[in-house]
């Protein structure tokens, strides 16, 4: 099956549509009263100002399915398999702009359209989710058809049907009701259309000339409102933002932070928190971890899926519920446990469900002397950064430089040897650290190894499903070492030494923004500005999170460099 | 004692965070508290080449259902044309046969239903000199049919139930060798009923003294690995039914723990072994591992009648796929048995018996005392 334009020329399309939406605003409100006084220290808005190309970027799968249930209600159920994410600069957010949808992704999709479609107008449900009733539900009805195409469609698309688009699945509902003789099936039939569209997989954007930077563009406002939903909540606009699309107020700096300001207060915003954290931490590569049963008997699918979201639940409830530091995620005692956690972690969790029920989760506080605190000695961690059979500081140590300090360590020499370091019943190495120290004589291996191995040391006291241990082959674990200069001798010293480190909050603004973007922030003074922000507002992340939403540079853009030929091959009137 | 962790069950560390803040004094030293999810069960089997005498242990079931055939008066011919239809699937007359093997009133009945009604087969017992089990009569080296315990070399130990199934093929094995129906057995076991707890108090486990040793039913099952194995540090909840509990004194000496109360053990378990598990005159040895997991032997003198019917719950399915001959086994304990004679008849109603434990360490709470309707502020 054929897919669709190729994405250069439909984001160019999308760019030279852009031209006659210039019923742009001039407001230049300026911040809110309320501003806090980091606003004032920022650099000059001329100096951060960096817009980005368009980009179209595919919805992930959770994005998929928090529309669906967004819509149509979480009962829906979606019965198909996504196509796989690409992971660019480290995220997959990054990514999803350099993504497109295979032969059998299409198919896929189709058929996850047919099946949601299916029960949006099953008997059961259709009362519920459609505002209208046909006429006679063995045929065709224009009205009721169009009334269901236009609320839906608005939804999905993010913005308004044009007349055409609208007309297109009207006719494709009531040929569907002549052919099948039920209103509900031509009407399934049209909605699985729209489901399978580019325009609902793909969020693309729609430029306009910016007023607050002669000769610049930004998003129009629905496109903004996307941005906004997808960053903030990881799903589409809701009605109110499509409402404040719809009436301009996007188009102004005040109508913008009311939006945010009322999304940031949002219980949705969890969704948001998570979904990057999920991207950041990778935790997406728990699909595919593996660990050798008899070596880690208790690392079960189970105890994987709660491992995630043990850390998750931790970074949520101090983020934004404790509207806690961000850097505390690498100290906190406080976190939350399963009853299959509770094994590998060998602490009590009582539960009182019957058997077979599954676990709940249970608020837990480590002791103060306790070798676990922060994320950093949490089995998502330790577990996710190992091979299957052990621990590995390199693996854990390359980690936390690049997704939690943002510091590129480059691959290893393609013929390197590492018959030692995973030889771990070898007698003359009996720790981890002895291996690799012998590893490391090899100046080839050594110059990584010093900047990775002395951090991942610092874990070596969880094995490599996470559970706690003292020896290995009956030897002691050293866990000292030392991070940018800064010694320890613990795992909990490691998590102060991350907190303290000036790299940490600095990576988190990088990445975040570059989430936001969907691709890396390499504007300096924009980061530094962002850092200054953050570190006023006490290193909060909503905190941060609003001050990029409402970055002139969230929508910023700039005309994408193609060849003519390519913009001209399909007419104006369809760039949408 | 080895072990690689202690626990302060939740009941004590509730007890001492209350009377620290009453401002009381607690010295979390003063006891130390132990809990285990019992992770095997078994007849505490210890077989060799020669203890079933010479021939070897009894035949499998295919022959010894030819000799029940030929106990019911069939011709050698007649009993091979039964066999040879059973196998070719041609038809079901000789299982027929053998399911209603018993006569009562010279009319076929069940013999799993009725094993007295069976003929007895005269199946072999145990005749080797060697069985873990316990002292039970008191009579040491003077007891009759006593054997010598491989492990602690005590001699006069009874454990007559492994003397009566020690040469059924099923029933044999080692500690490390598991018996065929007792893996089969427990596997079932661990799936479909509540864990056993052990939980084991003293005041410092790490040397010798003494202690209590508790049994409980927990009110989950027991927790495996994803390789099947038993989960470790898993918690469980104690079942407060009365009918599962046990405590006794003992004492911890020399790596080893015993007991020194001798009374009733009973726990509720699944009817697939026996509905109640009952020992009277229990003896408990139990040894810890260096991996912080325990075994222990837990003998006693158990009613066999309740073992026997668990067995012919099962009928020929059972028989013909797990145990052989079942009514076999009723006269094989009935013959065996020592203990509880009937005033009238003599026939002794229980038999020695050892059995095999292993545990793994737990988490063993107390439940939620549950709220109920009436209770001062539920009005």
């Amino acid at each position: 099956m054929r897919s669709f334009l190729s994405r250069t020329a439909a984001m160019a399309l999308v760019f030279a549509a852009a031209g006659g939406l210039l019923a742009c605003s001039a407001d230049t409100s300026k911040q809110t009263a309320s501003a806090p006084a980091a606003k004032t220290t920022a650099v000059a808005k001329d100096a951060v100002y960096a817009p980005r190309q368009l980009t179209m970027r595919r919805l992930s799968g959770e994005q998929y399915q928090n529309v669906i249930h967004d819509v149509f209600g979480p009962t829906i159920e979606l019965g198909g398999r996504f196509e796989p994410d690409l992971r660019v600069n480290g995220l997959l957010a990054v990514g999803s702009g350099d993504v497109s949808i295979t032969a059998a992704g299409i198919e896929q999709y189709d058929l996850m359209a047919r099946r949601i479609a299916s029960q949006i107008v099953d008997e059961k449900r259709r009362d519920m989710m459609l505002r209208c009733k046909p006429a006679n539900v063995a045929a065709a009805d224009d009205a009721c058809a169009a009334q269901v195409m236009a609320r839906v469609g608005r939804i999905l698309y993010r913005r308004p049907l044009t007349q055409t688009e609208l007309q297109a699945y009207v006719t494709a509902a009531n040929v569907g009701a002549v052919k099948t003789k039920s209103f509900y099936s031509g009407l399934s039939l049209s909605l699985a259309a729209m489901l399978s569209s580019p325009k609902f997989l793909f969020r693309t954007e729609t430029a306009e000339p910016d007023p607050d930077h002669a000769g610049g563009w930004r998003l129009d406002a629905y496109s903004k409102a996307q941005q906004l939903s997808f960053f903030l909540w990881n799903s589409g606009p809701d009605q109110l933002l499509l409402d404040a699309a719809e009436s301009g107020k996007l188009n102004t700096k005040k109508g913008v932070a009311e939006q945010v300001e009322r999304m940031i207060a949002s219980p949705r915003l969890e969704e948001g928190v998570r979904a990057f954290f999920i991207d950041d931490f990778g935790f997406d590569q728990f699909e595919t971890l593996t660990k050798d049963t008899t070596l880690f008997p208790k690392f079960s699918a189970q105890a994987a899926a709660d491992a995630q979201e043990q850390t998750l639940r931790t970074v949520v409830d101090l983020l934004i519920k404790n509207k806690g530091d961000y850097r505390d995620i690498f100290t906190t005692k406080k976190t939350f446990i399963t009853q299959e956690l509770g094994a590998i972690y060998k602490i009590p969790v009582v539960d009182t469900l019957p058997n077979g029920a599954p676990d709940t989760w249970q608020a837990y506080q480590f002791p103060a002397d306790d070798p676990r605190g922060g994320i950093l000695t949490q089995v998502a961690f330790t577990a996710l950064h190992s091979p299957p059979g052990r621990g590995s500081p390199t693996l854990r140590g390359k980690a936390l430089r690049e997704v939690l300090l943002c510091q590129k360590v480059p691959a290893p020499p393609a013929n390197v040897k590492f018959d030692i370091v995973q030889d771990t019943n070898n007698p003359l190495y009996k720790t981890a650290r002895d291996r690799l120290n012998a590893h490391a004589t090899n100046p080839v291996c050594a110059g990584c190894h010093k900047i990775i191995d002395p951090i991942g040391l610092a874990l070596e006291n969880f094995d490599g499903a996470g559970a706690y241990r003292t020896t290995e082959q009956g030897a002691r674990i050293d866990t000292s070492g030392s991070l940018d200069g800064v010694n320890f001798t613990t795992a909990a010293e490691l998590g102060k030494a991350v907190h303290d480190n000036p790299n940490t909050p600095s990576c988190l603004v990088s990445r975040l923004s570059a989430y936001a973007l969907g691709r890396p922030v390499q504007e300096a003074a924009w980061l530094e500005d962002l850092n200054k922000r953050f570190a006023a507002y006490g290193y909060q992340v909503p905190a941060l999170m609003r001050e990029i939403a409402e970055s002139d540079n969230f929508f910023a853009v700039k005309p994408v460099e193609t060849k003519a030929a390519d913009a001209a091959a399909v007419p104006a009137k369809e760039a949408r | 004692m080895p072990g690689p962790r202690t626990y302060l069950s939740p009941v004590l560390g509730a007890c001492a965070l209350t009377l620290a803040c009453l401002g009381g004094s607690f010295s979390p030293a003063a006891a130390e508290t132990r809990s285990y999810v019992v992770s095997w069960f078994s007849m505490a089997t210890n077989s060799n080449d020669t203890d079933c005498g010479p021939g070897g242990p009894n035949p499998g079931v295919q022959i010894q259902y030819r000799k029940n055939l030929a106990d019911l008066g069939y011709t050698p011919a007649q009993i091979e044309e039964l066999v040879k239809k059973s196998q070719t699937g041609e038809g079901g007359e000789m299982f027929d046969i053998l399911r209603n093997r018993g006569r009562m009133n010279g009319k076929p009945v069940s013999p799993y239903i009725y094993p007295a009604t069976a003929i007895d087969s005269k199946w072999k017992a145990i005749v080797g000199k060697e069985a873990y089990g316990f002292n039970l009569d008191g009579k040491g080296e003077a007891t009759k049919n006593g054997f010598v315990d491989p492990e602690t070399h005590e001699k006069g130990v009874n454990n007559e139930l492994y003397r009566a199934f020690g040469c059924y093929i099923s029933m044999r094995g080692s500690l490390e060798g598991r018996p065929t129906y007792w893996a089969w057995a427990w596997g079932q076991l661990k799936d479909s009923q509540p864990a056993w707890l052990i939980t084991i108090d003293g005041a410092d486990l790490t040397k010798d003294g003494p202690v209590t040793v508790t049994f409980d039913r927990a009110l989950e099952h027991l927790k495996s690995n994803v390789d099947g194995s038993p989960r470790a540090d898993a918690t469980y909840r104690y079942d407060s039914d009365p009918r599962s509990h046990n405590s006794f004194k003992g004492e911890f000496k020399g790596g080893v723990l015993t007991i020194s109360e001798h009374g009733d053990f009973h726990m509720l378990q699944n009817p697939l072994v026996v509905p109640e598990f009952k020992l009277a005159k229990t003896h408990l040895r139990m040894k810890f591992k260096p991996d912080g997991s325990l075994t222990a032997f837990i003998g006693g003198y158990q009613p066999w009648a309740d073992l026997y019917f668990s067995f012919g719950s099962g009928g020929i399915g059972i028989e013909q796929c797990i145990t052989g001959d079942v009514p076999g086994l009723y006269w094989l304990m009935r013959k065996h048995a020592d203990a509880d004679p009937d005033p009238k008849t003599g026939q002794n109603a229980s038999i020695s018996a050892t059995y095999y434990i292993e545990a793994v360490p737990a988490f063993a709470a107390q439940p939620p005392t549950p709220k109920v309707a009436g209770d001062a502020g539920e009005r």
